[in-house]
């Protein structure tokens, strides 16, 4: 702990304890407790170091005309002082922990109406229960009945922890008796079951009485779960839903003994809950039953309950027997609409899980759940005549899932997660058939357009055998992205573009020719299709469609990139179209994209193994030029980033191999990793380096880098620095020392770089500037740069005036202080605000502040 | 109270009540769909049509070469277009006391009711109603006289003949009842009876029934009607919807309470959404102009149009669709497109408030103004020289058996860039096309239509709790198609009641009460006494007169003094004998109390029998009974007729007098 923090404290405790009105804002408090948190968390016991608390703690406590944040911050505090034994037992013994938890205290003070107290003293015995002296202290209090009573407070927060405070206690509970079973009988450990922190600790001199009493406490927790479950009255039902929550919560987090005694407790009640069929309680029900069936042996079981609303719905026979009782108590629940379409959802939401177990374990083949999932699409859209289920009862239960999107987005999740499934391929041309239709569809929502884009982009990934797919598909396929592309709504333009980009980054085999080709160029016939499309849509009025738009142009063009295929005459006009998107569009979305677009088309030419193909590179260059400019001179920061980017692609292009040279970031990089010997081989060459740092210069990245890094956003700069570091490392390092530089690299020395009058240059000058002026305090190496305080270079006096000035770049790599400079962009720009010292002096500042009211008054006064 | 069915059309209905001495005609809506069977009317030339081979029966026996032609694998009659009426045998049509409008559309029969029928009552309907119906007949009259036919084919619809004929003509049904458009001079007459009311406007209908319409959200000036007396309650539902589009949202509550609900005019396209549609239609039509093509829209000169041309406004930009012309030709697209301007009243409130600012309420004007929607009359004149492909172009008739989209049909049928757009659901896209195949142009079929779908219906029911539904048999059953869609139909508690055309159909509600007015002089000479807390009773002796089925209590007329001079009276002339009417008593006779009263009076011998309704007292020395009942008092006394009487004193003692 800090010890300037320390020194702060005691008069910090003696304001809180004073009054509590006056804290510089309402979070002081909890930034405190975080920071008390985060000490104890650091191992710091609280009580050692900062003694002031147990006063402070005790006087509080007396104090109940205190504000109410200040008691609940007390209770709390107070638990977490009492996070370790030793500590507990101060608190004990100076009697300041019965008076804490005491309820009657808080409630003789009218202070327990209060949920901020309530919340206070169920945080505080929540983070006070590690140990078993903790534990018992509860016990032996008898907390547990106030505790069941929060569970229905009005107050929902306070609800919800009294919840998590019972699944604790009961957790708790459990390891202690396990800890003590287990001396005698060392199996029954089920090895998969984690029950929290709680049994990692250990609990040595157990007495019988106390594990009595621990056994109480689980009985009467388990009494309670059983006794207040199903609701007698309608004004129960919140009452049943928090049970539900807590049950949920301890199924997952119980083990063997406890978990089985659990079960069978609630099971008759969970029975009778299902049986009730309370519309509520439906989603909680069915997260205790997920829970309950978490387990292997259970897995087989919870697939059935699982499958069975799919069974009845689409017909299909996915249960080979069912009982005619669960069936039937099924089918009435799903004729309610809104139980129907909740009680789908999450049957759909788990098939996934399903076919992921064993298939012994699995009631039928994958495939036919596929099947189950392709028929509940088609009676989503009220297409019946694939239904094989004839009984009016299932038509009164399949009707309420027409046109429902929830149902038809939750199946379209189901099938994309299915498509890996074994043996599921077969399934393609009927899975391609539906979604065509889905897609077609006038009534489709367009998330659920959105959907069937993405399971249609899974399923030819992962079915990469389209020997299947006829020609009616793709020209269905065809017509309908064309009609989508045309949509009155832009996010399914915005899909539509979005799926067209995709479908070209996944690759397939066309039986036919056993060629690779994308999905794109197989479904769609490629770019010839796509690209006017694309083409269009970057005229769109929404600039999410602009910039999908590019970015799936972007994806449809790599092949050819990376084939190095001829230069044609629509790639020249789209490369214009972008640089215009570039300097004239009035959304970021679009200019990002144009700037991700530059980047695609570089890396893919630079991973390119074989000489880099000219025809593409002569347009490429001095498009990457205008966008280095525009990008640099951009008002988003995101394209200013994105830019920086496709200058450290350009700078990786040009030095790697290069000694010094490190992709990334070289600050992140371990002192002593070992430089791969790579690196090494690669001779020297200052020609090389010369002739590469003049291209850089060239294109303008040197230009972009040293804007960036006097730019106001803290992101943009910090790449700037790091980027600028890292050429600084190859062309001139640090490590030769200023004269040993220049001279062993006489010729890099002479690259320069302009610096026009204007913006960024000129803040470069200043710093220039000012660190020449330092120099020449210093050590007098004044022959750097000459400059006067309106930041003109040395240079360009030299150079005679009016035309730009020039700098030598290594010059000016070695002046900027880059390192000094990372160190504080690094830092993120409310450090010194957010340390717990200026904390502690703000609630000190803010009591001087109200404790003198009179010179407060006159500032504000004066403000008039 | 009856129901007569005059057209199996759920949504071009034609129904007449009879309620209370009033006979209401409900709509008169023409069945058009009829004309599917004709040859398309050319504006232009067609050689293609005008070469067609008659049609002689396969073994030759029936010729009617003149009157039916083979086009495209179908037989059509070559004849000028024929509507099919509502049936005019079931009653007297001379009898209709009034005629009940709904909506534009469901009025286009009117001049074959009104005119040579005898027809002498009186049309009402809103003003929008009447001048965009207006319109809508002057349209179709001007389609046809612009292309006369000579001919007409009557041959075919020989029973004989007909049963003989292919395809749909043999299983056409009614024929006989077709008839040839009316006459601009019948449209006049014929309108020239319609009477304007605004929305909640109370019309009396001889005393007996009131009528009232109310907005029904479907189109401008469309209405729902309430035909109510003092004590019934009959709505009649029609072409009526929920959706936010360009007219007055529907008044749902005011149809609550009904004793019968008349349910017709649902949705006709009950599977297809009308956002989708429009969604549709817009994608379709910028993929086509995107493709270098045309896209031709048949429709109807109002409705939909307006709200295609607000959607298309906001699409043009999204589209970049702003140099693409947009034509709407019609003989009445400028007063179409006036019109819907300046009924601001009869608006949503959104464009209502545009009025305000003011600014047109559709931007269509704007469309206009910036030259991007331009209109003409016909295909003939200004619009042939401006004419710029690629275009839009919104024509009628949506049959595509007259009017100019026919010329559109036979100019870009060819080509596979254009693509025709249905957007009216009255006519089957796939008969529509019929006489124009083989086709190369691209069809899309998206009906828009707003009106209520069985969903909403059921739960409008469900609010406003009609005793009785009556709807059209089709409402009654999943659509033939969908046979399994249990949700596309009318289920309700009790079962709604079916009609189909020609069924007369017994209303099952009683009238019980009637309303009787009191004139004030009566009234005052009234003696109310009050017979229990909070209620009151009076005898009254008036005179009831009933005019105009409003029935007045009026007080007795004095006897006139008798004539002195006439000496001779007459049993005729005698003014009837005015009997002061004796008063009624209530109450009960007391036992104890009576029987302390008889022995004041001397009757001491009393023997008391006690019965079922109550008591018998035996007088024994009088020999006299007096039977007490719940209901009525009886003594029993021979030849001692002042005992009688004292004995009826001294039970009247005990009695209320009114």
């Amino acid at each position: 702990m800090d010890r300037e923090c320390v020194s702060l404290l005691p008069r910090v405790c003696e304001v809180l304890a004073a009054s509590g009105s006056s804290l510089p804002d309402d979070t002081s408090l909890e930034k405190l407790l975080d920071w008390f948190t985060e000490v104890t968390k650091a191992g710091t016991s609280l009580l050692e170091s900062c003694p002031c608390l147990l006063e402070f703690i005790s006087s509080v406590v007396h104090n109940t005309t205190l504000d109410p944040s200040i008691l609940s911050f007390t209770l709390r505090l107070s638990g977490l002082v009492a996070v370790t034994e030793d500590a507990f037992t101060v608190l004990q013994q100076s009697s300041v922990l019965d008076l804490v938890f005491n309820l009657q205290h808080w409630q003789e003070a009218g202070l327990w109406e209060d949920p901020c107290i309530r919340i206070g003293w169920i945080q505080g015995l929540r983070t006070m229960m590690q140990h078993p002296k903790a534990l018992g202290f509860f016990v032996q209090a008898d907390f547990l009945k106030p505790l069941l009573q929060l569970q229905t407070d009005k107050s929902l927060f306070v609800a919800s922890a009294a919840n998590q405070m019972l699944a604790h206690v009961l957790l708790s509970c459990q390891s202690v008796s396990s800890v003590e079973s287990n001396g005698v009988d060392e199996e029954g450990e089920d090895v998969g079951r984690s029950s929290g922190s709680i049994a990692d600790l250990e609990y040595p001199a157990i007495t019988v009485e106390t594990n009595q009493d621990y056994a109480a406490v689980v009985t009467a927790i388990s009494e309670c779960l059983k006794k207040s479950l199903v609701p007698r009255k309608n004004s129960q039902l919140h009452q049943s839903l928090q049970i539900l929550k807590l049950l949920a919560l301890l199924l997952a987090q119980t083990r063997a003994p406890l978990w089985e005694k659990l079960l069978q407790m609630v099971a008759d009640s969970v029975y009778e809950l299902l049986a009730a069929g309370y519309s509520q309680l439906v989603l909680p029900l069915m997260d205790v039953i997920l829970a309950a069936h978490s387990d292997l042996v259970h897995t087989a079981q919870s697939a059935r309950v699982l499958l069975l609303p799919l069974d009845i719905i689409t017909g299909l026979n996915l249960l080979t027997t069912t009982a005619d009782e669960q069936q039937f108590s099924m089918v009435e629940q799903l004729k309610n609409k809104t139980s129907c379409i909740s009680m789908i959802c999450v049957c759909l939401t788990n098939t996934p899980q399903i076919t992921l177990t064993a298939a012994d374990c699995l009631p039928c083949p994958p495939v036919l759940i596929v099947t189950a999932v392709l028929s509940l699409l088609r009676l989503c859209s009220g297409d019946f005549s694939s239904s094989s289920s004839s009984s009016s009862s299932c038509r009164d239960v399949s009707r309420n899932i027409i046109g429902s999107s929830k149902v038809q987005k939750c199946a379209l999740e189901a099938l994309i997660a299915l498509s890996g499934s074994p043996g599921v391929e077969v399934k393609l041309p009927e899975v391609v058939t539906l979604l065509v239709q889905y897609l077609d569809n006038p009534h489709s929502d367009p998330t659920v357009l959105h959907k069937s884009y993405q399971a249609l982009v899974r399923w030819m990934s992962v079915c990469s055998d389209l020997s299947s797919i006829t020609d009616q598909h793709r020209q269905d396929l065809l017509q309908v992205a064309t009609k989508r592309s045309c949509d009155i709504r832009w996010e399914v333009r915005d899909s539509t573009v979005e799926f067209l980009g995709r479908l070209a980054g996944v690759s397939v085999v066309q039986t036919t020719a056993e060629e690779v080709s994308d999905a794109s160029v197989a479904l769609l016939g490629g770019c010839c299709f796509t690209t006017p499309l694309l083409r269009a849509a970057l005229q769109d009025p929404e600039s999410y469609v602009r910039a999908s738009a590019i970015s799936a142009l972007a994806q449809t063009l790599a092949a050819s990139w990376q084939q190095g295929a001829a230069l044609t005459q629509e790639h020249t006009e789209i490369v214009n179209q972008l640089l215009e998107v570039l300097s004239r569009d009035t959304e970021g979305f679009a200019r990002r994209a144009v700037v991700r677009y530059f980047i695609a088309w570089l890396s893919s030419r630079s991973s390119h193994s074989s000489p880099p193909p000219l025809a593409s590179s002569s347009l490429l260059m001095p498009s990457v030029r205008s966008v280095l400019s525009r990008g640099s001179a951009d008002l988003d920061w995101e394209v200013k980033v994105h830019t920086l980017e496709l200058a450290e692609l350009l700078l990786h292009e040009a030095f790697s191999g290069q000694r010094g040279y490190m992709k990334g970031n070289p600050t992140q990089t371990h002192p002593y990793a070992v430089i791969p010997d790579t690196l090494h081989t690669r001779t020297h060459n200052e020609e090389d380096v010369v002739g590469e740092l003049n291209s850089l210069v060239q294109w303008g990245v040197v230009s972009a880098l040293l804007s960036g890094l006097v730019d106001c956003d803290r992101p943009v700069a910090l790449r700037a620095c790091r980027l600028l570091m890292t050429l600084r490392e190859v062309v001139c390092p640090l490590s030769l020392g200023a004269l040993d530089a220049t001279a062993a690299m006489a010729m890099v020395a002479k690259v320069t770089c302009e610096l026009p009058g204007c913006g960024w240059a000129r803040e470069i000058r200043k710093m220039l500037a000012t660190k020449a002026k330092d120099a020449e305090r210093g050590c007098s190496v004044g022959e750097v740069v000459d400059c006067d305080d309106c930041g003109e270079a040395g240079q360009e006096a030299a150079s005679g005036g009016g035309q730009t000035p020039c700098v030598s770049v290594c010059e000016v790599l070695r002046s900027l202080d880059l390192d000094e400079r990372l160190d504080v962009l690094t830092r993120s720009s409310d450090h010194v605000h957010n340390s717990p010292f200026s904390l502690l002096q703000d609630i000190l500042t803010a009591s001087s502040a109200h404790s003198q009211p009179d010179t407060q008054q006159e500032v504000i006064v004066d403000c008039y | 109270m009856k129901l007569y069915c005059l057209s199996g059309h759920p949504t071009l209905p034609c129904n007449v009540l009879k309620f209370k001495s009033t006979t209401i005609m409900l709509d008169c809506g023409l069945d058009t769909t009829s004309v599917l069977n004709f040859l398309p009317l050319p504006l232009v030339h067609s050689p293609r049509l005008s070469k067609l081979p008659g049609w002689v029966s396969k073994d030759g026996t029936i010729n009617l070469e003149k009157e039916l032609k083979d086009c495209a694998g179908r037989v059509f009659v070559d004849s000028q277009p024929e509507f099919c009426l509502p049936e005019r045998e079931l009653l007297d049509l001379s009898t209709i006391d009034v005629i009940l409008i709904s909506n534009y559309h469901c009025m286009m029969a009117l001049p074959y009711i009104t005119e040579h029928t005898g027809f002498t009552g009186t049309v009402y309907a809103t003003e929008p109603t009447l001048q965009i119906g207006r319109l809508l007949m002057e349209e179709v009259v001007n389609f046809m006289e612009r292309v006369p036919k000579a001919q007409s084919a009557t041959c075919w619809k020989n029973k004989e003949i007909q049963r003989m004929l292919p395809g749909p003509l043999k299983d056409a049904v009614d024929v006989w009842t077709w008839k040839r458009c009316y006459s601009m001079q019948e449209v006049n007459s014929a309108l020239s009876k319609v009477q304007l009311v605004g929305y909640s406007q109370k019309v009396e209908l001889f005393g007996a029934v009131q009528v009232s319409p109310l907005s029904s959200g479907y189109s401008l000036g469309s209405s729902n009607w309430i035909i109510q007396s003092h004590h019934e309650k009959v709505s009649y539902v029609s072409g009526s919807s929920l959706l936010t589009t360009h007219p007055q949202p529907m008044d749902q509550s005011s149809l609550k309470n009904s004793d019968v609900l008349i349910l017709t005019g649902l949705t006709q396209m009950p599977t297809a959404n009308p956002d989708g549609m429009l969604g549709e239609f817009c994608s379709n039509l910028a993929m086509t102009i995107r493709a270098g093509g045309n896209v031709l829209v048949p429709c109807y000169s109002s409705g939909v149009i307006y709200d295609l041309l607000e959607c298309l406004y906001q699409f043009i930009e999204s589209a970049s669709l702003g140099t693409t012309p947009f034509y709407f030709i019609s003989p009445v697209a400028n007063s179409s497109l006036e019109f819907s301007q300046i009924f601001a009243e009869w608006l949503c409130h959104n464009k209502q408030t545009k009025v305000y600012l003011p600014e047109p309420p559709f931007p269509h004007a704007e469309l206009i103004q910036t030259n991007k929607l331009k209109h003409y009359p016909s295909i003939h004149g200004d619009f042939s020289s401006e004419f710029r492909q690629p275009c839009v172009v919104f024509t009628g008739h949506p049959s595509l058996r007259f009017g100019d989209v026919v010329h559109f049909m036979e100019l870009w049928g060819k080509s596979s860039l254009n693509t025709i757009i249905f957007t009216e659901p009255d006519f089957s896209y796939l008969d529509a096309l019929a006489p124009y195949q083989p086709l190369a142009m691209k069809c899309v079929y998206c009906p828009i239509d707003t009106r209520l779908n069985f969903h909403q219906v059921s739960k409008l029911l469900k609010e406003v709790q009609p005793l009785h539904v009556v709807c059209p048999e089709q409402y009654t059953q999943p659509p033939l198609t969908q046979s399994h869609r249990s949700d596309l139909m009318l289920e309700l508690q009790p079962p709604p009641m079916p009609y189909r055309r020609c069924s007369v159909l017994n209303l099952p509600f009683r009238r019980r009460y009637e309303r009787v007015y009191i004139l004030p002089e009566l009234a005052n000479s009234l003696v109310p006494s009050e017979i229990k807390p909070g209620v009151s009773v009076a005898t009254v002796s008036a005179v009831v007169h009933s005019k105009d089925n409003k029935h007045t209590l009026q007080s007795v007329p004095k006897p006139p003094p008798v004539a002195p001079s006439k000496k001779r009276k007459r049993v005729m002339d005698e003014p009837p004998v005015v009997m002061t009417p004796k008063p009624l008593l209530s109450g009960a006779v007391p036992l104890e109390a009576f029987l302390a009263t008889l022995q004041k009076h001397g009757i001491t011998e009393v023997k008391v029998e006690e019965t079922a309704d109550g008591h018998i007292l035996h007088l024994q020395a009088e020999d006299t009974l007096i039977q007490l009942e719940e209901d009525g008092t009886h003594i029993v006394c021979d030849n001692n007729e002042p005992l009688r009487t004292t004995l009826r004193d001294l039970v009247l003692r005990f009695l209320q007098k009114l």
